[in-house]
C-alpha cells in the first residue's frame, strides 16, 4: 500500500563471513543498505498527497481540464477572436464548425468562443469565491462550534442546521432575489448556502480531533484555546474540508448558473454561461448544438471538479 | 506500519546515553526528601446525565498523597479506580472540585490557569503513543510547541530539541519524522521527550508504558529510570501493571473508587500488604512459575463486579468485595492509619483498637 517501508538500520555485528572477501563483501552489502536505509527521508504529508494524486489517472485528467479552463478564463482577453459584447447581426445564429466562429454565434451574432472565455471568468469566479469564502467562514464556526461545548456550540450547530434544512437551490434563490440581481449578490447568496454543510464537517471534524491526547498535551503547555485550534487542530481538519469544499466548486457554478438563468444573476449583456444558456434558449430549433455549449461547459467543469475532488479524497485519506 | 526493532536504536539505556554526565553521587541523595508535591483531601466530582437525571460522579474522593522530590510514586488500581483522572487532576488538566494541592511548599490555585513556572515545571507522558502525537505535526514541531507557547527562542527551541531527541535515545534525524513513520515505543520516546523539553522537576506518567509490548516497556522503563537519575526528575507513574509498578517506583498508592487504600514504601507494600484489597490485587499477579498455578483467591470469589463510583457503597468502598467485612464497614469510613513507618492503610482492621480504646 501507500505506507512508506522504513527498513532497519543493520547492526555493526552484521556481515560476519567465513573467509576476507566474503567478509568485505557483507561489509560492502551493510554500507549499502544503511545508506539507502538513511536516505529515506521524511516526507511531509503534502508530498506524500501529492505523489498518491499523480497515480490516479481520471484525477489527473480533471486537473488537468480544471487547470486549462481556469488558464483560457484567465487570459481570455488575449486568446479571444472577438469582443464578447459586440455582435455582427449578419453573422447572427451561425451553426458550429463556420469558419471564423468556430462555436458559432449567438442570436445577437456575438462569437460563442469569446462569449464562452469570457463567461468562465464569470461562472468559474462564482463557482470558486463563494466555495472558499465559505469554507473559511464555516471552518470557523465549525472548529468553534466542535471546541467550545455547551451553549455556544449548540447555539451555533442549531443555527447552521437551520438554515441547512432548506434546499440548497431554494435558499440561494431566496438570498438571491431578497439582494437582487448582480454576480456580488449570487456570490454572497452562494456563500450563505455552503456556510452550513462546511460548518458541520469542520465541526465533527474538529470533535474528533479535540479529544486526542496531544489537544491535552497542547493545553498542558499553557497554549492559549485560539493557539491549539491554530496550531493543533487546524491543519488536523483542514483535509477533510479541503476535500469537502473542491467537491463543492461544480454545484456552485450550477447555482450561479441556475440564478443567471432565472435573471437573478449577473446583467446583461455581460456573457455568464447559465446567462448564455437562458437567452439562447428560444433558438434550441435553430441552431440546437450551438445552444447547448454553455451547458456542455458547466457540466464539463462540474465534472472535472468533482472527478478532481474524488481524486483528492483518495490520494488524503490513505494516510497513516 | 512500519516497525524499526528498538534494539537497532542508537544510545539504548544499555548502552547509557551519550550526553549523560558521569555517575557521580547525585546531591539529592544526601539531601533529606522532602515532598515535592502534596495533595489534600482532593477531590473531583463529574456531573453526568442519565436519562434525562444529574447524577455525579465522583471519580477522585478525598485523595492525600505525597511525592516526593526524585523519588517515583506509583498509584495502581482497577481500571475505573480513578487513575487517570487523578493524573490529570494532579497536572491540572482537570481542575479540583475541592481539596489543596501543593507543589513545591507553594499552593496550586484550585482552578483557572495556573502559573506559568507550575505548568513548566510539571509535565504528563500520555498513555497512547498514536494520538499524543498531533499527525500533522513533525517529531521535532510536537517537541518545540511546549517550547515556543512558553516563548524560548527558536535558537533555544532548536537547541532543546536537539538535546532531548538524543536524551530519549533516537538519533537527531528523527526530528523530521512524523509519528506515522515511527513504531509505537520510537512515539512513546518522542512523548517523553516532550515532556522532558520544558526541562520539568515532575513528570507524570500515565500509563505511559501500558501500550507497548514488553520487551519495549523495558527499554522505556530503563530509558525513564536514567532521565530519572540524570536529571533528579520526580515521577508520578500510573499503571494497573503491577509489576510495573513494583519495578520502578520507590512509594506506591493503591487506589480504590477514587480512594487511598493503602499508601507505603513499594517493598514494604509487596512484602507486607494489609489492606484486604491490596492483598487481592497482589495475589492476581500470574506466577512466573510454571509449576505454582494461580491459586484460586477467596478475596475475589462471590463479587468480582466493581460498584459505581456514582453511587459508591457507604461507608469502606470496598466492602461490598471484601471477605472481612464488618458492620462498622457499612457505617463508617476508615480514616488512614499509619501501622508501621510510611505505611498508611485505610481500613477497619486495623483501627478496631483505637476504636476500643476511644
Amino acid at each position: 500500500m501507500t505506507e512508506t517501508f522504513v527498513p532497519p538500520l543493520l547492526p555493526k555485528s552484521f556481515g560476519g563471513g567465513v573467509d576476507p572477501v566474503s567478509r568485505a563483501a557483507a561489509e560492502r552489502r551493510k554500507e549499502e543498505w544503511n545508506a539507502a536505509v538513511e536516505s529515506v527521508k521524511a516526507q511531509s504529508f503534502w508530498i506524500e498527497t501529492g505523489k498518491r494524486f499523480l497515480r490516479n489517472r481520471t484525477g489527473v485528467v480533471a486537473a488537468a481540464i480544471v487547470v486549462a479552463l481556469a488558464l483560457s478564463a484567465i487570459f481570455a482577453p488575449l486568446i479571444s477572436p472577438y469582443d464578447p459584447l459586440i455582435g455582427q447581426p449578419v453573422d447572427r445564429l451561425k451553426d458550429i464548425g463556420t469558419p471564423g466562429h468556430i462555436l458559432g454565434t449567438d442570436e445577437q451574432g456575438r462569437d460563442m468562443l469569446s462569449r464562452i472565455l469570457f463567461g468562465g471568468r464569470l461562472s468559474l469566479l462564482a463557482g470558486f469565491v463563494p466555495t472558499v469564502a465559505a469554507a473559511v467562514i464555516g471552518t470557523l464556526i465549525g472548529v468553534i462550534a466542535g471546541m467550545v461545548r455547551g451553549v455556544v456550540g449548540t447555539v451555533l450547530m442549531r443555527f447552521m442546521d437551520m438554515l441547512y434544512a432548506f434546499p440548497a437551490i431554494l435558499l440561494a434563490i431566496a438570498v438571491g432575489s431578497a439582494l437582487g440581481p448582480g454576480l456580488t449578490n449570487t456570490i454572497i447568496a452562494v456563500t450563505i448556502v455552503y456556510i452550513p454543510p462546511v460548518a458541520r464537517v469542520a465541526q465533527s471534524s474538529t470533535r474528533r480531533v479535540v479529544v486526542q491526547e496531544f489537544i491535552e498535551a497542547a493545553r498542558l503547555s499553557g497554549a492559549s484555546r485560539a493557539r491549539i485550534a491554530w496550531s493543533q487542530i487546524l491543519p488536523n481538519v483542514l483535509n477533510d474540508i479541503i476535500v469537502y469544499a473542491s467537491g463543492l466548486v461544480g454545484v456552485a457554478m450550477i447555482i450561479a448558473a441556475s440564478l443567471s438563468f432565472l435573471g437573478l444573476g449577473s446583467a446583461p449583456p455581460a456573457p455568464e454561461w447559465g446567462y448564455m444558456l437562458n437567452s439562447l434558449r428560444g433558438e434550441l430549433f435553430t441552431t440546437p448544438l450551438v445552444t447547448i455549449v454553455p451547458g456542455f461547459f458547466i457540466f464539463l467543469t462540474s465534472v472535472a471538479f468533482n472527478l478532481a475532488s474524488d481524486a483528492l479524497r483518495e490520494a488524503m485519506d490513505s494516510r497513516l | 506500519m512500519t516497525e524499526i526493532p528498538e534494539n537497532t536504536m542508537i544510545n539504548t539505556t544499555e548502552a547509557g546515553l551519550a550526553v549523560a554526565p558521569p555517575p557521580v553521587e547525585q546531591p539529592s541523595a544526601t539531601l533529606p526528601e522532602r515532598p515535592l508535591m502534596e495533595l489534600l483531601n482532593v477531590s473531583k466530582t463529574f456531573t453526568v446525565r442519565s436519562g434525562g437525571k444529574r447524577l455525579t460522579l465522583s471519580a477522585v474522593d478525598g485523595v492525600s498523597l505525597r511525592v516526593r522530590e526524585g523519588k517515583t510514586l506509583g498509584i495502581v488500581g482497577e481500571s475505573g479506580c480513578g487513575k487517570s483522572t487523578l493524573a490529570r487532576v494532579i497536572t491540572g488538566l482537570h481542575s479540583a472540585t475541592s481539596g489543596e494541592m501543593i507543589f513545591d511548599r507553594a499552593q496550586i490555585p484550585a482552578s483557572g490557569k495556573r502559573p506559568k513556572e507550575v505548568i513548566q515545571q510539571m509535565q504528563m507522558v500520555f498513555q497512547d503513543p498514536s494520538s499524543a502525537l498531533n499527525p500533522r505535526a513533525t517529531v521535532g514541531e510536537s517537541i518545540a510547541f511546549p517550547l515556543r507557547v512558553q516563548g524560548m527562542s527558536r535558537k533555544d527551541v532548536d537547541a532543546r530539541v536537539t538535546k532531548v531527541i538524543s536524551d530519549v535515545g533516537l538519533p537527531a534525524s528523527y526530528s523530521g519524522s512524523y509519528p506515522h513513520q515511527l513504531s509505537g515505543g520510537q512515539r512513546q520516546r518522542v512523548n517523553i521527550a516532550r515532556a522532558l523539553a520544558l526541562q520539568p522537576r515532575m513528570v507524570v506518567l500515565d500509563e505511559a508504558v501500558s501500550a507497548l509490548d514488553k520487551s519495549i516497556q523495558a527499554q522505556v522503563l530503563n530509558l525513564l529510570t536514567d532521565l530519572q537519575r540524570d536529571y533528579n526528575l520526580t515521577y508520578v507513574f500510573i499503571s494497573h501493571d503491577l509489576n510495573v509498578v513494583e519495578y520502578i517506583s520507590d512509594e506506591v498508592v493503591v487506589l480504590y473508587l477514587g480512594q487511598v487504600v493503602e499508601h507505603a514504601p513499594a517493598k514494604e507494600l509487596w512484602e507486607n500488604p494489609q489492606h484486604p484489597y491490596t492483598k487481592l490485587l497482589l495475589s492476581s499477579i500470574p506466577s512466573m512459575d510454571p509449576d505454582d498455578s494461580t491459586r484460586d483467591q477467596p478475596l475475589d470469589k462471590d463479587s468480582s463486579e466493581i460498584p459505581s463510583a456514582i453511587n459508591p457503597p457507604s461507608g469502606c468502598r470496598f466492602r461490598t468485595r471484601c471477605p472481612m467485612a464488618m458492620d462498622i464497614c457499612a457505617q463508617q469510613a476508615p480514616p488512614p492509619i499509619e501501622t508501621s513507618d510510611g505505611h498508611l492503610v485505610a481500613c477497619h482492621l486495623y483501627t478496631e483498637g483505637s476504636q476500643a480504646a476511644a
